[in-house]
C-alpha cells in the first residue's frame, strides 16, 4: 500500500506549514499556521487566560461555504484541546490555522466532509508541529468505511465511500485517547466497536506501549501506522534542519 | 447573481411556486371569497403573552385570532389554499446594553428595530435577506416606539428590538389579481401587530415608558360586487383577504393615557368615505379616529398581558 | 472552592454575601461543580444546577401544522429552546434543469428502471436497495432539499439580527442537510411528478418494438406500456428553521422541528398539463398526500463537564488512556472527575468543551434493534467506547420518548 506523502515547512512566510497528499482518497491539503499572533480585530472575543484558535478551510475550486464552517468547528474543537494555549506568550493571542484543499474531489453541497477530515486534521497537526506550537499530545487519524456486506475498508476512495453503508473518522491521541469520532450512515454499536479497534491499530500499531511510552513498531501488517508516519516525517525534517550540527559532531 | 455561500441554496435554475388548477367543480370552496363576519367596529381577538423567551431581556408573542373563514377552513380542511391568514409574530428585546466601542457617544438610549419575515410567512416565499418592505416596517416601528421610551435614562446604551414574523397577513384575497389601487394592505396589519407586541416586550424588559403604545388599523372598503357605485365604508381591523377592494387604510401607534399618536401611516384615497349623516369629519379624519379606536381595543389586551407578566414576576419573588 | 468565593467578596463571609444566581454568574464552573459533586457528608444526590439528573433531558413539546402558508410546519420546544420549522414545496421543472436531457438520454435502460421504480414505490424496504442510487442522484444532485436555519431572530444576545448567518447557524444548516441526506429520510419518489404520454400511434407495431419492456410491465399496467413514463418535475422542499429562543442545544430542537414538520408535510396532487405545458396542482385536500418518510431518526446531544477544566492545559500531566482507566477504576467510589450531561442548556454549554451527538432510529416502530445513523464526538477525551455505549442506550430511551411525542402532535 502506498502511504501518504508529507512535507514540512514549505511556506517561507508562515510560522509553520505542511502539506499532505493521501494517495487513496486523492486529497492534497496545504496548511499554514501563524502563532502566536495578535488579533486586534477580535479584541472583545479574545479569552484572557488562553489562546484563541481559529481555523479556516478553503476549498480548492470555490469560496468557503456552510460545509466548511461546519468542519472548521470540528477542527477547532479538537485542536483547541491539544494546543497548550496557556503557555507563555499565548494567552490573549491567536493561533490561526489555514487549510487549503489543493487536490482531490470537490466536496459537494451537503456532503459529509468525512472523506477529507482525516487529511485536514493530519495537516493541521504537522503544520502546528512545524510552527513549534506547544501541544499536550499529538494525534493520528483514520478513515474507515463499512461496506454493505459488513467489511471494513481502510481509506475508501470517493466511490467506495459513496457506496459504503457507513463512514467513520476516528482520531486517537498519542496517549491512546479517543479524541474524535465522526460516524455517519447506518450501523450498530457492535460494528462501531470493531471499527474502533481497527482504527486504533491503524493509528497506533498493534503493539503495546513499552516501558518508556514508546510504541514498538513493526507488526502493523501492510497498513501504515499513522502515528509512526507522523514521527518519521518530523524526524526526517529535523534531520535535514540539523544536518549541519549532526555532520559536525 | 452569485449564490449565497453562507446559506444552503436550492436548484440553480430556481423553482416555481405551485399553480393550482382553477376547478370550480372541485367543491373545495376555495374559489369563494371569504366574507367578513364581524361588525364594522368589531376587532379580532389578540393573543399576547410576554416572557416566553427567557434568554432575552424582554419578549412577547402575538397572534391574531383567525378570521371566520380561516377558522372554518382549519376546523374542516377541504382545500390546500388557505382562505386567509392570521398574524403570528415573536418579538424580543435585548438591552439596555452598552453601545459597541465603534459607536459614537449618545446621551440617550439608542433604539434599533429589526423586522424580518420568516421565509414561509407569506403566500410567496420570502428571501433570507431583508427586502425594502421589511426595512420599511422596521423604520415605522422605530418611529412608533421612540416617542414612548424615556430614552435619557440610559445614556450610552442600546436597545435592540427584533421581530420575527412567522405568519403574515395577506395583501388581498388570493384569487384577485393585483389591480391599480392595490397596495400592501397586509403590511399595515403587520405593523399594528408589531407595535403592540414590541410595547409588551419593552414592558417585559422593564424599560421605562410614558405609556404602552398600541397599534390599530382602520380601512375604507368597498365590498359591493354589483358595481363601484356604493360608497366605501369604514371598518376597523380589516383582514384584506375578506374585502374586494380596500380604498385606503390607516395604521396608528397610540398612547391612550396621553391621547397621543406616535406613528401614523395612511395610504390610499380616503376622500370618498360615506359616513353617517351629520358627521362632519373628512374621510381621513374618520379613518384616523377609526384606527385610534382599534388601537384602544389592542391596548386593553396589551395592558392585561403586561399586568399578567408583572403578577407572575411578583409571584416568583 | 472557598478561594474563588473569597476573591469575589473578601471582607464578608462568602456564604452569606452572594445569592446563588450571582455566584452562578461569577463562578459558573465552581457553581456547577458544587452541584454535581456535593460534599459526601451532605448526603445530597449529584444533580445539575438546573435540577436535572445528568442523563435527563428537558421537557419537550411539539406542535405541528399551525402555520397557514406552509405545506408542513412544526414548533418544538426543548426546555427554553424553541424552534419553528416550516416546509414549503415549490416545483422544479425538468426543463429548468440544465443537465436533465443529457442525463436522461444517456440510457433508456435507466429511464425504464425509473419508471419501474415509480410503480413499486408503495411497497416498502424491499426496493430500498435499488432505490438508493436514484434517490441519491435526484435528491442530492438536484438540490431537492433546501434546509436553512436562522439564528438572527433575536433568540439570544450575541446574534446580531440582519447580519449574515453566523458560523453556528451555517454549521447547523449543514448538519441538518447532511443528516437529511445520510438518513435518506425523504424518498425521492415522493418528490417526482410523472407524466404518461398518451399512446397515439397504433398499438401493434409498438408492442413489437418494446418486447422486453412489455414483459416487465405486463402485470403492472397492461394498457400503458407503449411509452415510458417520464418525470416532468420535482418538488423542492424549502425547509426553514427559525430558532425563536436559544437556551442551549439548538441542534436537537432544530432536527426535531424538521422531523415533525416533514411528518406534517402534505404535497398537493400535481400533474403535467399538456395544453398549458406546465404543472398544475389540485387544491383538494383529499388528493394531497403526505410524505412517506424513512424511519424516525432522533438526535440527542451531550456535553461533558470536567471537574478540572484546566487539566488539559497543563503539560505532562495527561495520563495515558490505559493509566487513566485504571485511575478511574480506583476513583469510582470517590470523587468523579467528569460528567456527561444530556441535553445541555446554554449555561452548561458554555462550560463544556467536549460534545457528543448521537442520532438513532429503532426499526419496526420501536420493536426492532437500535440503529445508529450518526455518532459524533469531539473536543476532549472523556467519551470513549464505554461512555458511548451508555450514550447510545440513553439515546435509544430518548427515541421512545420523542416517538410518543411526535405521534401525538
Amino acid at each position: 500500500m502506498v502511504g501518504p506523502t508529507a512535507s514540512l515547512s514549505i511556506l517561507s512566510r508562515a510560522d509553520g506549514s505542511a502539506s499532505l497528499k493521501c494517495p487513496t482518497t486523492g486529497y492534497n491539503v496545504l496548511g499554514s499556521v501563524n502563532a502566536p499572533i495578535e488579533l486586534p480585530a477580535r479584541r472583545d472575543a479574545l479569552k484572557p487566560e488562553e489562546a484563541t484558535v481559529e481555523v479556516f478551510v478553503k476549498p480548492g475550486n470555490t469560496t468557503a461555504g456552510v460545509g466548511e464552517r461546519y468542519v472548521e468547528g470540528i477542527l477547532r474543537s479538537v485542536l483547541q484541546k491539544v494546543i497548550l494555549g496557556r503557555e507563555r506568550g499565548f494567552p490573549r493571542r491567536g493561533v490561526v490555522i489555514t487549510l487549503a484543499i489543493i487536490g482531490g474531489d470537490a466536496v459537494e453541497r451537503g456532503d459529509s466532509y468525512l472523506n477529507i477530515l482525516p487529511t485536514l486534521l493530519q495537516v493541521s497537526l504537522l503544520a502546528l508541529l512545524s510552527a513549534a506550537v506547544p501541544m499536550s499530545m499529538t494525534f493520528s487519524t483514520a478513515l474507515l468505511g463499512v461496506t454493505k456486506s459488513g467489511d471494513i475498508i481502510c481509506n475508501p476512495s470517493a466511490a467506495e465511500a459513496k457506496a459504503a453503508s457507513s463512514l467513520h473518522v476516528l482520531a486517537f491521541s498519542s496517549k491512546g485517547h479517543l479524541l474524535l469520532d465522526e460516524s455517519q450512515g447506518r450501523f450498530e454499536f457492535e460494528q462501531w466497536e470493531s471499527v474502533r479497534e481497527r482504527a486504533f491499530s491503524i493509528c497506533r500499531g498493534m503493539a503495546t506501549p513499552g516501558a518508556d511510552g514508546d510504541v514498538t513498531m513493526g507488526d502493523g501488517g501492510d497498513e501504515a501506522r499513522i502515528n509512526g508516519f507522523i514521527c518519521e516525517t518530523v524526524e526526517d525534517h529535523l534531520h535535514r534542519d540539523y544536518s549541519w550540527k549532526i555532520d559536525s559532531a | 447573481m452569485m449564490a449565497d455561500r453562507r446559506r444552503i441554496n436550492g436548484p440553480p435554475g430556481g423553482t416555481r411556486p405551485a399553480v393550482f388548477a382553477s376547478n370550480s367543480q372541485s367543491g373545495t370552496g376555495a374559489t369563494t371569497r371569504a366574507q367578513r363576519q364581524r361588525q364594522p367596529s368589531e376587532l379580532r381577538k389578540i393573543f399576547l403573552k410576554t416572557g416566553l423567551i427567557p434568554t432575552a431581556s424582554g419578549s412577547s408573542y402575538l397572534e391574531f385570532e383567525p378570521s371566520a373563514s380561516l377558522a372554518a377552513a382549519r376546523a374542516n380542511p377541504k382545500s390546500l389554499i388557505p382562505p386567509s391568514s392570521a398574524l403570528k409574530l415573536a418579538c424580543t428585546v435585548h438591552g439596555p446594553k452598552p453601545l459597541p466601542r465603534s459607536a459614537a457617544f449618545s446621551p440617550n438610549l439608542v433604539l434599533t428595530t429589526h423586522v424580518k419575515y420568516a421565509p414561509f410567512a407569506a403566500r410567496r416565499r420570502k428571501g433570507h435577506i431583508r427586502d425594502s418592505s421589511e426595512r420599511d416596517l422596521g423604520v415605522h416601528l422605530e418611529t412608533a416606539l421612540r416617542g414612548a421610551i424615556i430614552a435619557e435614562r440610559w445614556p450610552k446604551s442600546g436597545l435592540d428590538i427584533t421581530i420575527t414574523i412567522l405568519e403574515a397577513e395577506d395583501d388581498r384575497w388570493w384569487g384577485d389579481a393585483p389591480d391599480s389601487h392595490d397596495a400592501s394592505w397586509g403590511m399595515m396589519n403587520v405593523l399594528a401587530g408589531c407595535i403592540t407586541a414590541a410595547s409588551a416586550a419593552i414592558a417585559d424588559a422593564h424599560i421605562d415608558c410614558l405609556d404602552l403604545v398600541a397599534g390599530g388599523v382602520a380601512a375604507l372598503v368597498s365590498d359591493e360586487s354589483a358595481g363601484s357605485s356604493a360608497a366605501p365604508k369604514l371598518m376597523l381591523d380589516t383582514d384584506p383577504a375578506e374585502h374586494r377592494s380596500i380604498l385606503s387604510a390607516c395604521v396608528v401607534g397610540y398612547m391612550p393615557a396621553r391621547d397621543e399618536i406616535t406613528e401614523l401611516w395612511l395610504k390610499g384615497d380616503s376622500s370618498k368615505a360615506s359616513l353617517e349623516d351629520g358627521d362632519k369629519r373628512t374621510g381621513h379624519e374618520a379613518l384616523i379616529d377609526g384606527a385610534v379606536d382599534a388601537a384602544r381595543g389592542a391596548h386593553t389586551v396589551l395592558a392585561e398581558a403586561v399586568r399578567e407578566s408583572l403578577l407572575s414576576a411578583v409571584g416568583q419573588l | 472552592m472557598a478561594a474563588p468565593e473569597a476573591k469575589v467578596a473578601p471582607s464578608i463571609p462568602p456564604s452569606l454575601s452572594l445569592p446563588p444566581s450571582q455566584f452562578a454568574r461569577l463562578q459558573p464552573h465552581a457553581y456547577l461543580l458544587a452541584h454535581l459533586s456535593p460534599p459526601p457528608a451532605s448526603n445530597q444526590p449529584s444533580i445539575r444546577a438546573n435540577g436535572r439528573a445528568p442523563s435527563q433531558f428537558r421537557v419537550t413539546s411539539a406542535n405541528a401544522g399551525s402555520l397557514t402558508h406552509t405545506n408542513g410546519s412544526a414548533v418544538v420546544r426543548i426546555g427554553d429552546t424553541a424552534a419553528v420549522c416550516g416546509v414549503r414545496a415549490e416545483l422544479l421543472h425538468t426543463e429548468d434543469i440544465a443537465s436533465w436531457s443529457v442525463s436522461q438520454a444517456s440510457g433508456s435502460h435507466k429511464r425504464r428502471r425509473l419508471a419501474d421504480l415509480g410503480k413499486k414505490s408503495a411497497e416498502e424496504d424491499e426496493e430500498d436497495e435499488e432505490d438508493d442510487e436514484e434517490d441519491r442522484a435526484h435528491i442530492e444532485d438536484l438540490n431537492l432539499l433546501v434546509p436553512n436555519l436562522s439564528l438572527s431572530t433575536g433568540c439570544a444576545p450575541g446574534f446580531i439580527p440582519g447580519a449574515p448567518p453566523s458560523a453556528l447557524a451555517q454549521s447547523l444548516s449543514h448538519q441538518i442537510l447532511s443528516l437529511l441526506h445520510s438518513t435518506r429520510l425523504v424518498r425521492a419518489d415522493d418528490l417526482r411528478i410523472w407524466y404518461q404520454p398518451p399512446n397515439l400511434g397504433p398499438e401493434e407495431p409498438e408492442r413489437h418494438n418494446e418486447d422486453e419492456q412489455m414483459d416487465m410491465d405486463a402485470e403492472h399496467s397492461p394498457t400503458s406500456e407503449s411509452k415510458p413514463r417520464e418525470i416532468k418535475a420535482f418538488w423542492v422542499l424549502y425547509i426553514d428553521v427559525m430558532i425563536i429562543s436559544l437556551a442551549g442545544n439548538p441542534f436537537d430542537a432544530a432536527w426535531a422541528a424538521v422531523l415533525a414538520a416533514l411528518r406534517d408535510t402534505k404535497l398537493p396532487k400535481a400533474w403535467w398539463d399538456v395544453d398549458n405545458e406546465t404543472i398544475l396542482c389540485s387544491d383538494n385536500i383529499s388528493d394531497a398526500r403526505k410524505l412517506c418518510l424513512r424511519g424516525l431518526p432522533v438526535a440527542s446531544s451531550f456535553g461533558v463537564f470536567e471537574a478540572d477544566a484546566a487539566a488539559g492545559w497543563r503539560p505532562n500531566v495527561i495520563p495515558d488512556a490505559e493509566e487513566q482507566k485504571a485511575q478511574d477504576q480506583k476513583r469510582k467510589k470517590g470523587s468523579q472527575q467528569s460528567w456527561i450531561l444530556a441535553d445541555p442548556d446554554g449555561y452548561e454549554e458554555g462550560l463544556s468543551q467536549e460534545r457528543a451527538c448521537i442520532v438513532v432510529d429503532k426499526e419496526q416502530g420501536g420493536k426492532g434493534k437500535t440503529v445508529i445513523m450518526k455518532m459524533e464526538k469531539h473536543g476532549g477525551w472523556t467519551v470513549d467506547t464505554e461512555e458511548l455505549r451508555q450514550l447510545v442506550d440513553i439515546s435509544a430511551r430518548r427515541w421512545d420518548e420523542m416517538k410518543r411525542m411526535l405521534d401525538q402532535c
